[in-house]
């Protein structure tokens, strides 16, 4: 009966891969839906991981970067500098802004630096400089390469131009990109003059991050004190958290049309079969026989569409990261395994249908030609 | 002929015949909430801003967006738009953007503080403020969160009491909620940043209120003459820029999402005409045995698959629709529009155009057919 099914179904090759790559591209759909947010998830983080401050602080109620304002005194960051196991600190002015790339509008975050920032300071560089001056911008070198921008031209904030000096690397996301200016100039934007809007601590050796945020929670008035690993943490669920229904919506959407791709290819060749199916019965085979063999060429043509749109992801999402720079997409072992559990489901609930024309078949339909 | 075949066919085994419409519907359905979904978000954009009720928008110079964008204008900037001729009042509007977290679930929040303008335009539940420490939040929040008229909201340790739930007050992915000036000033007192209230960020737009007959378009081009530090757009110029800002962000992942969703389609109509085509092979071959030429029989495929997806799209548009509510009773941050004109003018047409692909896949089967199968049928 196994082998019943296994030959049937691979005896109509066409049907059975256009049927696999139909069930691949559903499957597909859902991956790369899920991919994109796990992708702009880990870019929306980027910044505060790659800082790799211990501990970071910012004004009290806020707990995280992403889509937040956070606006505490300048005198604050002399104060914690000044507790017991802080080595160094860095502070930042922070906003959200459409920054205006000649006939574009780009959605960015703009980290206002010190003129002697060092770890809050871009990480990675493509060319230029690294630390931006008064009226000076460094942008990412993929916006750059986006629209045609490059060292020398103008930008504006607000009424501001800055002109670019520096391309940096890794600080690019299709919903907030990381553009760098002078704390002063930002100040000016935001007009926020004696106000930093995080402070990043380093510990000194052998203090740990949570107590150090402690001692800052104890000390400094009206602070909210994180170490790094919470307050990347904090980030990454939120952007997960506002994504997630419209991720399971569309896992349940994709999964449907895998379902009835899936249910219509074993009907139809149960159609084409209905004799060898009479024959089947005739010879004593039971029902449950019939229904296991349902369910296996549903299962076979799931599993087939589900390596097709594993194999698929794996040469599209580099290239489509490739061609389209805008979009980050990021594969996870997670989205895998709810995948592959989806497609068991798929498949047996595909086999539903089917399995109850298979009942209908009468031994005697042998004997009709 | 055609029409007839089909007829015949859905009469001759009707549960298949509904099998096979069903699977097109489910496809142009995806596509259809696909469109929907870019069309709700730029829909919301649009709406949040028309809704304030301005006559012209004021933003701060070289700011040209609204949603997301952050404005600061000078607190004299109000009087000097005042002083223009045909403005009846300027009102206030500051935006906040903020995160709320409660039982371990955090979402972002625009916080709108208004004063006489600007505030929600149509409760779903409740009533607008009246009081201190009062917050009208979006329906979306108000499901997420099950919160209640009466319930507290604590945004950046400051507690509210929502009074009202708003309707139609998402953007962006992210909900609003509408408090007003006083308690702004309040939550920045707690939050220990005030020092000199004049640096604070405590206007961000101006709702300018014109005279009744004057032209709208004119009193922002004074304004923005008259007005250096700020720039004056009308309400559906600002809601442009921030659509064409989320299609410059969105845009390719649509796009990306929606080819991914044709493709299945062309797949899964190529496989029904696949197996049509096999089932009626003696009967093709028939054709060709009486002289039938192989770019007959295949405009007769066209013609099915055609007809089969015409028939599949008032079931897509009813698909399309169930799913939308359904994603909009789980997500409520998100508004899918699947009844738009354009975007259902757009999937009819992409719609015929894969269905005519689909139909290529059975092509080398017929111009395989023997006319001698016929006598073996």
């Amino acid at each position: 009966m196994i082998r019943w099914s296994i030959r049937s179904i691979g005896s109509e090759g066409t049907v059975l891969l256009a049927s696999c790559t139909g069930v691949a591209f559903a499957f597909l759909l859902v991956m790369f839906f899920e991919a994109v947010f796990n992708g702009e998830s880990e870019r929306i983080t980027a910044y505060p991981t790659q800082v790799n401050a211990d501990v970071w602080v910012m004004q009290k109620g806020v707990s995280n970067m992403h889509m937040a304002v956070s606006q505490l005194w300048d005198w604050k960051e002399d104060r914690i500098r000044s507790i017991e196991g802080v080595a160094d600190t860095e502070s930042i002015l922070y906003m959200n802004a459409v920054i205006d790339v000649g006939d574009r509008e780009w959605f960015a975050y703009i980290v206002g630096l010190d003129e002697r920032a060092d770890f809050s300071a871009p990480w990675a560089m493509h060319s230029g400089k690294r630390l931006p001056e008064r009226g000076e911008m460094v942008i990412p070198e993929t916006l750059a390469r986006l629209t045609g921008l490059q060292t020398g031209d103008n930008i504006a904030i607000a009424d501001r131009r800055f002109t670019i000096i520096g391309l940096s690397e890794g600080t690019f996301s299709m919903a907030n990109s990381i553009v760098f200016v002078s704390k002063v100039d930002l100040a000016d934007i935001m007009s926020a003059t004696g106000s930093v809007s995080y402070v990043m601590v380093r510990a000194a050796s052998g203090v740990s991050p949570i107590e150090l945020a402690q001692r800052i929670l104890n000390q400094v008035d009206k602070v909210n004190a994180l170490p790094q690993k919470k307050f990347i943490n904090n980030d990454h669920h939120l952007a997960r958290q506002m994504g997630v229904e419209i991720i399971a919506m569309m896992s349940i959407i994709g999964s449907l049309l895998a379902i009835v791709i899936v249910a219509f290819t074993v009907h139809m060749f149960i159609l084409r079969r209905k004799r060898e199916l009479a024959i089947l019965k005739a010879l004593g085979y039971r029902n449950r026989h019939v229904y296991m063999s349902v369910l296996l060429q549903a299962l076979l043509l799931t599993l087939g569409g589900l390596a097709l749109s594993f194999a698929f992801a794996l040469v599209l999402f580099p290239m489509i990261s490739l061609l389209v720079p805008a979009v980050s997409l990021k594969w996870t072992l997670a989205s895998l395994l709810k995948t592959t559990i989806a497609a068991f489901l798929v498949a047996a609930l595909a086999a539903l249908w089917p399995a109850r024309q298979v009942v209908r078949v009468d031994p005697l339909a042998v004997f009709h030609g | 002929m055609i029409l007839q075949l089909v007829i015949k066919k859905a009469r001759a085994e009707p549960a298949q015949f509904i099998f096979v419409i069903i699977a097109i519907a489910s496809v142009i359905a995806l596509v259809l909430v696909l469109e929907g979904f870019r069309q709700g978000i730029y829909q919301q954009i649009r709406q949040i801003i028309m809704s304030r009720g301005a006559d012209v928008i004021v933003a701060q110079a070289g700011v040209s967006n609204m949603v997301a964008s952050r404005s600061i204008l000078p607190q004299l900037s109000r009087q000097a738009v005042e002083r223009i001729d045909g403005v009846v009042e300027a009102h206030p509007m500051t935006s906040l953007p903020a995160i709320y977290d409660k039982g371990g679930r955090q979402t972002p929040v625009f916080v709108l503080v208004y004063d006489t303008l600007g505030g929600p335009a149509e409760l779903e539940a409740g009533r607008q403020l009246a009081q201190n420490r009062e917050i009208v939040i979006d329906r979306s929040l108000a499901v997420i969160y099950e919160l209640l008229p009466g319930d507290d909201f604590v945004l950046n340790d400051f507690s509210f009491t929502v009074v009202g739930i708003s309707k139609d007050t998402a953007a962006f992915f992210t909900p609003f909620a509408f408090t007003n000036y006083d308690d702004l000033i309040d939550l920045y007192f707690e939050s220990d940043i005030v020092g000199d209230l004049s640096t604070l960020p405590l206007l961000s737009f101006l709702l300018v209120e014109i005279e009744a007959g004057r032209d709208a378009s004119r009193i922002a081009a004074e304004i923005d003459k008259r007005v250096p530090e700020v720039d004056a757009y009308l309400p559906d110029a600002i809601a442009a820029n921030d659509v064409a800002m989320s299609r410059s962000m969105l845009g390719q992942v649509f796009q990306l999402m929606i080819v991914i969703a044709y493709l299945i389609g062309v797949l899964v109509i190529g496989l029904i005409m696949f197996s049509s085509v096999q089932k009626r092979k003696y009967e093709l071959a028939v054709f060709k045995a009486i002289g039938f030429s192989f770019s007959r029989l295949a405009q007769s495929v066209i013609a099915e698959s055609l007809l089969l997806t015409l028939l599949a799209l008032p079931l897509a548009a009813v698909f399309a629709y169930v799913l939308s509510l359904l994603i909009q009773e789980a997500a409520p941050v998100y508004l899918i529009l699947t009844t738009e004109d354009g975007p259902m003018i757009r999937t009819l047409i992409a719609s015929l155009v894969f269905s005519i692909l689909g139909s290529l896949m059975s092509f080398r089967m017929i111009a395989r057919l023997e006319p001698v199968l016929a006598l073996r049928g």
